[in-house]
């Protein structure tokens, strides 16, 4: 094993997100500032406060688990599949099945992991005790059901496992993976996130932590950074990047869709759900001077931007802190208006977002700014998609907890 | 019940266990329990919804011993299905 940094880039791209089962889509829904959160269908929400959310088209979920000859098990787990399988096609690395063995990682995150199969399992315990209990429901219900349900469906036979750490799941798992290829530990590693738990006990825990926004109107309800944003929206979805050494890239001619440069990540030691600027800032500095990048060499920021009062206003505070007089200059994006928060697929679906506005270079708009927040003094892109005129751009990932996780991205050269 | 209802609900319960892919509908009192993709632990998963469906609660021994469809069936209906 060499100690000599390795380059590391991406080469395939998968997701299942509410504006869309496929990247092309997905973008283009977003330059076309077309949102996807709507009234919840997935669960009937009489007695909540909240009735929306940013639902996967079914039907287009089914069918692509049909394809990979399986059916529906866990929403987390079937989107995951659905978005590593055409992360791992686009990188080349699986055919149709039969698959062949290889040695790639799967690196994933999640904050709630199978929802659905501990809601089935609470609800049978509930009505007929432990009888009602379903044998197989410690392997439905562990947390690396996503990531050894990958492993074990495209053979893939290096390490797995999840990393959970709330909103920031996601990017610390594409850290840690970045990691692992930079020093040598992997050549190829299959990461991101999986989110999915529109089941009425989860949605119900939100609903009464109070964060969720009550606005009724689902196209307008998400409003990162605008003065009258009152919450998050959640949403469901995942993520999937194949990353890999750049020489193994280039020596297998795969397509590269963008690099890695650095990653930082830190906690704030606070608060369980307040967040904290320093804690931050810590993050996006290390992430920087990793990447040998400065502030004001950025395109734009992709912001954690949840549109709660408290995240986007800590938010703006830790961006300026970080860039100081070069604020202005560099746009900043939150895309959680389009999707909703997927908590732990969010760092993932985010990142896959930053990496096609550098290969674009056009930052896609932010919905529902209306009126920006003038305690959130940042360059805000508006309502037009924005040029980008650096091929860098950071991605900032935020936890209850206090968890940060900080990507530095650039586009492929 | 008579044996055609029950290997009726028995071969939904068999679909729902299985890893691959049949025409179910084929599935009738002489297949194999071996041929349909039903592993160790699966044939778990599958005793429970047995009991799920018929309210009977069924031993591994009962259904490893057991070959066919239509032997599970008549196991079935001994036990008052």
């Amino acid at each position: 094993m060499s100690m000599e940094r390795r380059r590391v880039v991406v080469t395939g791209l998968g997701v299942a997100s509410a504006i869309g089962v496929d990247e092309a889509s997905m973008w283009q829904r977003l330059l076309a500032a077309e949102g996807g959160i709507g009234e919840l269908q997935a669960l009937d929400t009489t007695g909540y406060k909240v009735s929306i959310g940013a639902e996967v088209d079914r039907p287009a979920v089914t069918a692509r688990l049909e394809s990979l000859g399986r059916r529906a098990i866990d929403r987390a787990l079937d989107l995951g599949l659905v978005a590593g399988a055409d992360a791992l096609l686009q990188a080349g690395l699986v055919d149709e099945p039969p698959y062949q063995e290889q040695d790639v990682a799967v690196i994933f995150g999640t904050g709630v992991g199978s929802a659905q199969s501990h809601h089935t399992a609470f609800n049978a315990f509930f009505k007929k005790g432990v009888r009602g209990l379903r044998p197989t429901t410690v392997p439905r219900c562990m947390y690396n059901a996503i990531s050894s349900g990958l492993s074990i469906h495209f053979k893939l036979s290096g390490p797995n496992y999840m990393i959970v750490s709330a909103c920031t799941s996601a990017t610390n798992a594409i850290g840690t993976a970045f990691r692992m290829v930079r020093d040598g530990y992997a050549e190829t590693v299959l990461c991101g996130g999986a989110e999915g738990f529109f089941d009425p006990f989860f949605y119900g825990v939100w609903n009464n932590l109070g964060v969720l926004s009550t606005n009724p109107d689902p196209a307008r309800a998400c409003r990162p950074f605008d003065a009258d944003r009152d919450g998050c929206v959640l949403g469901e979805g995942a993520g999937a990047l194949v990353i890999e050494s750049y020489d193994r890239a280039r020596a297998r001619g795969a397509r590269i869709r963008g690099e890695i440069l650095g990653y930082g990540e830190s906690s704030d030691a606070l608060h369980r759900t307040s967040p904290s600027a320093d804690g931050q800032a810590k993050a996006m500095q290390q992430a920087l001077a990793e990447a040998g990048v400065k502030a004001s060499e950025l395109s734009h920021i992709n912001a954690h931007g949840t549109a709660t009062h408290a995240n986007d206003l800590t938010e703006s505070q830790s961006i300026r802190k970080v860039l100081g007089d070069a604020v202005d200059a560099v746009p900043v994006v939150a895309n959680k208006s389009y999707f909703g928060h997927t908590l732990g697929a969010s760092g993932a679906l985010e990142t896959i977002v930053t990496l096609l506005a550098l290969e674009h270079g056009m930052a896609p708009p932010n919905l529902n700014l209306d009126r920006p927040d003038p305690q959130c003094d940042l360059n805000l892109v508006g309502s037009e998609p924005v040029p980008l005129n650096s091929p860098l751009a950071m991605k900032n990932s935020f936890g209850f907890g206090g968890g940060n996780g900080v990507l530095v991205l650039r586009k492929a050269d | 019940m008579s044996d055609e209802a029950i290997i009726i609900r028995l071969r939904n319960i068999l679909r729902d266990n299985s890893a691959e892919e049949y025409d179910w509908d084929q599935v009738n009192g002489d297949t194999t329990i071996e041929s349909l993709g039903i592993d160790s632990l699966s044939i778990l998963d599958l005793l429970y919804d047995i009991d799920q469906e018929f309210d009977i609660q069924l031993e591994g021994a009962d259904v490893v011993d057991t070959r066919t469809v239509g032997e599970i069936a008549a196991l079935l209906k001994q036990r008052g299905a």
